[in-house]
């Protein structure tokens, strides 16, 4: 497969893994962020239909260096912004994590592990707060799934909280997603409950929802885990391929498919497996849908994340 | 309201007596200022004992009367007849005056036996220390101790005419009542110790679920608060989650301006993390003036009701008897009511608020709440003492100092770093001693310093000196023990009192297979050296002798991990 040349075929795009090609108020969002513009950013997610995955929005926002050096003080004086606590919140996680670094375990140093909890501590307890005002506020919930994880709070924890999410918010992708990682084994969790929950939001979404792409994320999860040998039996099973199969035409392949925010992820996860599979024309029709976009999941699990993505892409186009 | 529905203020020989008219049978109590929280850690149990041998003389009673201990008062109490109410308050208050001796071996072992069936709350060491308030937590390690002259002395001490206060309920005070006990005055409540450094704080212990105390200011809107909070909690946990049975929470006045909210959510083992983070979420919200409409008006509702019930009085008397002790007149009904509509949810968040920054929060062991900003209750000293140190003889790193102050455990927690717990000596609220020598020292910030003279090769004169440095009235000698092989953990510095630490390690699968293979060498090497004893014949006698030894000798060393496992380890 790699052998395949691509030479006479014109030179395909590279992959864009900006988010704000696909989702262009992600841009502005940050440039509102950087500018303290407070009142701008409040009045857009205010202003967000009802049903929006407002987790978007707030993981844009969260990403902005420095924010918490005005969000801080913000929150001191407007303690009942819930907004605020959130972005806040999501903020001090990032800063949690750019302590700790993301190499290996073992890799990182107590000070280092200290420093991402006691930035953990600090964002549970804004995120307490925020959902404790509004308990219909989906990111906050969403954040609270990711302070579980590392403060390593349980499984039954972390379900509950997915569970006061899912009552104002049945089909939550962001949610779902983190609450997968959870379920993993890496996080003290299972396949059975990771396949499991996966099938259950499959299931409850909407047809053309992107929710049943969870079930493909379950499955490289699942496949990433393996090694060798056991990587290639996994993707060879039956009950794999059909699961995977209804799973795209549910999603991806179906004609009402939604492109809301985490169709980029979801359909590379698609194509990821179809090709790691060997199902090349359905990998390239998910290559189709995405153009030239990338998330970086799945793609940055695979090492260099920009070259495995124009790999398995070219070598289902030439083929598929 | 019909004034005549409310308590009326009267005395009866110098006694101050509160009446409540009521249509049903007459019942009456008599209330004593005096309570756990007044005793000594080495001699818990001297108020429950005086209680009980007060009782004594009542036998077999046909009327239902009782007695109960409790932090700050105790109570004596019967319902019956006016003839079987006058004769029991006259009995008791004779009783109380001239205790029937006869009978303290007796009632020390029914207290025994009481204590074996009770399960101590372990928060109140936690937030007052191993004295005053927090001790109910300990067993009663005084009774044993507790002579005829101490309890007599306890007795004339804190049940006495000044320090009484009497409730009766029902057509009117029995006729010819007359109540006869020690003069004496009226004591002040105790003091009001603090082993927390700073609050919100949780410790983890235990299996149970979740537990939560809170000091509040005294008011309506803490009553409400209660309610609302066992609401909240019931409906989080049990209706929506399912993860807990059991959800309660109530409200206890300590009568000195103040109440503890107290509130529990038990949980299945494999369930404690969903319930602590309902738990805190629940605790969060109404700290974020999320009040149920709803809960506030049925929990006012009910109280309304109680308040306003023609037996409304009646029920307040026991609680108003406490009040009268600690100093403050019976409240009107008129005005209880008055103050319960008067309640809003902006008080009860306001009480949620007090309630969060006093809060001691139990959680399940191997849990901690620090994510959720409780702070870890101590279980170090913030320095250990300077004296002679004692190394433990297994290798764990653990030290024993001795000082001319006190005694420090000096061990090393998880990340590495030296920790210390200290018991001055100044400070130590009771130490048990065993006839081996053994010694542990509680202080009056509840922790634990075990002295194990065999761990640490302590030798017999700086025992003697420590024996001579530690106050008399703090020893409470204990029956000799079983020998005990000692696990790091038993020497944690966590403050425990109750728990008995297991005596020995639980053997490990790699000791277990050590142990047969060991076993069966030491039978086939004794099977060997066996034979050649008895083959005396074949060898020359110095030959024999030293082969004799070698093979013996070889047994003996494969013997002995064998018996080290044996002896160090049980079956798990």
């Amino acid at each position: 497969m790699r052998r395949m040349s691509h030479a006479s075929a014109p030179a395909l795009p590279p992959p864009d893994f900006e988010v704000a090609s696909a989702h262009p108020e992600a841009a502005w969002l940050r440039q509102a962020a950087a500018a303290r513009d407070w009142a701008a950013i409040r009045n857009y997610v205010d202003g967000l239909p009802a049903g929006t995955d407002r987790s978007f929005a707030v993981r844009q926002l969260g990403e902005v260096k420095g924010v918490e050096e005005w969000l801080r003080p913000l929150v001191d004086a407007q303690p009942h912004d819930v907004l605020a606590l959130t972005v806040l919140g999501a903020r001090e996680v990032n800063i949690g994590w750019e302590i700790r670094t993301s190499y290996a375990a073992e890799h990182v140093s107590r000070e280092q592990f200290a420093g991402l909890h006691a930035h953990l501590r600090q964002a549970e307890q804004l995120l307490i707060r925020a959902t404790a005002l509004d308990p219909a506020f989906d990111a906050a919930w969403c954040e609270r799934l990711t302070t579980a994880m590392g403060l390593q709070l349980g499984q039954n924890e972390a379900r509950r909280r997915y569970e006061q999410l899912a009552k104002h918010h049945p089909h939550h992708l962001t949610a779902q997603a983190r609450l997968l990682q959870q379920l993993c084994p890496k996080w003290s969790g299972s396949w059975e409950a990771a396949h499991g929950f996966v099938r259950e939001c499959a299931d409850a979404a909407p047809e053309g929802a992107p929710n049943a792409g969870l079930v493909a994320e379950a499955h490289f999860e699942h496949w990433y885990a393996l090694k060798g040998a056991e990587r290639d039996a996994y993707l060879r099973q039956p009950h794999v391929r059909t699961e995977l199969a209804q799973a795209a035409d549910r999603s991806v392949f179906h004609p009402g498919f939604q492109r809301g925010y985490g169709w980029v992820s979801v359909t590379g996860c698609f194509a990821a497996l179809f090709s790691l599979m060997g199902d090349l024309p359905r990998a390239a029709a998910c290559f189709r849908l995405l153009g030239n976009l990338a998330g970086e999941y799945p793609w940055d699990y695979f090492g260099n994340a920009a070259q495995s993505y124009i790999r398995h892409r070219d070598a289902a186009l030439a083929r598929g | 309201m019909n004034p005549q529905a409310d308590i009326l203020l009267t005395d009866v020989d110098g006694i101050p007596a509160l009446f409540a008219h009521s249509a049903g049978p007459m019942r009456a109590g008599l209330v004593f200022r005096v309570g756990v929280a007044d005793e000594t850690l080495a001699r818990t149990g001297v108020t429950h004992l005086v209680e009980h041998l007060a009782l004594h003389r009542q036998g077999l009673a046909a009327h239902d009367y009782n007695g109960t201990t409790k932090d700050a008062f105790t109570h004596f109490y019967t319902e019956g007849d006016e003839a079987q109410i006058l004769a029991y308050l006259q009995s008791v208050c004779a009783s109380l005056a001239d205790l029937p001796m006869e009978r303290l071996a007796t009632e020390k072992e029914i207290l025994r036996t009481e204590e074996s069936r009770r399960d101590r709350p372990q928060l109140p060491l936690w937030r007052y220390g191993a004295q005053g308030y927090g001790l109910p937590s300990y067993p009663e390690w005084g009774v044993p101790l507790l002579g005829p002259d101490d309890v007599r002395h306890w007795a004339q001490t804190w049940f006495t005419q000044g320090n009484a206060v009497l409730w009766v309920a029902g057509e009117r005070i029995p006729a010819g009542l007359s109540l006869k006990l020690p003069p004496g005055e009226r004591r002040p409540l105790p003091a009001v110790t603090s082993a927390l450094p700073s609050t919100p704080a949780y410790f983890s212990d235990g299996k149970g679920g979740v537990l939560l105390d809170a000091v509040v200011a005294d008011t309506a809107a803490a009553r409400v608060y209660a309610g609302v909070l066992e609401r909240a909690l019931t409906r989080a946990l049990r209706q929506e989650g399912g993860y807990s049975y059991t959800t309660a929470a109530d409200h206890t006045s300590r009568r000195d301006g103040h109440a503890v909210i107290a509130a529990f959510a038990d949980a299945l083992p494999d369930r404690q993390d969903a319930v602590l983070g309902g738990f805190v979420d629940v605790l969060a919200a109404l700290q974020a003036g999320r009040v149920d409409g709803g809960d506030l008006e049925t929990v006012r509702g009910r109280a309304e009701t109680a308040l306003t019930a023609p037996d409304a009085a009646v029920r307040r008397l026991v609680g108003a008897a406490e009040d009268l002790l600690a100093g403050r007149p019976p409240v009107p009904l008129e005005q209880q009511r008055a103050e319960l509509r008067a309640v809003t949810d902006q008080h009860v968040h306001a009480v949620a608020l007090e309630a969060a920054g006093t809060a001691l929060l139990q959680v399940p062991a191997g849990h901690s709440a620090d994510w959720a900003g409780y702070t870890a209750a101590p279980t170090t000293s913030p320095y250990a003492v300077t004296g002679r140190r004692f190394t433990a003889r297994d290798n764990s790193g653990c030290a024993l100092v001795l000082g001319a102050d006190g005694v420090s455990f000096v061990g090393r927690e998880a990340d590495g770093t030296e920790s210390a717990a200290t018991v001055l000596h100044r400070a130590c609220a009771a130490v048990l001693t065993w006839p081996d020598g053994g010694r542990r020292l509680i202080g009056t910030d509840g922790l634990v310093v075990d002295v194990e003279p065999d761990r640490y090769g302590i030798d017999a004169t700086a025992l003697a000196a420590l024996d001579a440095a530690l106050p008399p009235a703090a020893v409470v000698p204990q029956p000799p023990r079983e020998r005990r092989s000692f696990t790091p953990a038993q020497h944690s510095a966590h403050p425990h009192a109750t728990a008995q630490a297991p005596a020995f390690r639980r053997r490990t699968t790699g000791q277990t297979v050590s142990l047969v293979i060991w076993g069966i060498l030491t039978v086939l090497l004794a099977f060997v050296a066996l034979s050649v004893t008895v083959a005396r014949s074949e060898f020359g006698t110095g030959e024999w002798v030293v082969m004799l030894g070698i093979l013996w000798g070889i047994t003996a060393l494969c013997a002995w991990p064998a018996i080290r496992i044996l002896r160090d380890t049980r079956r798990g």
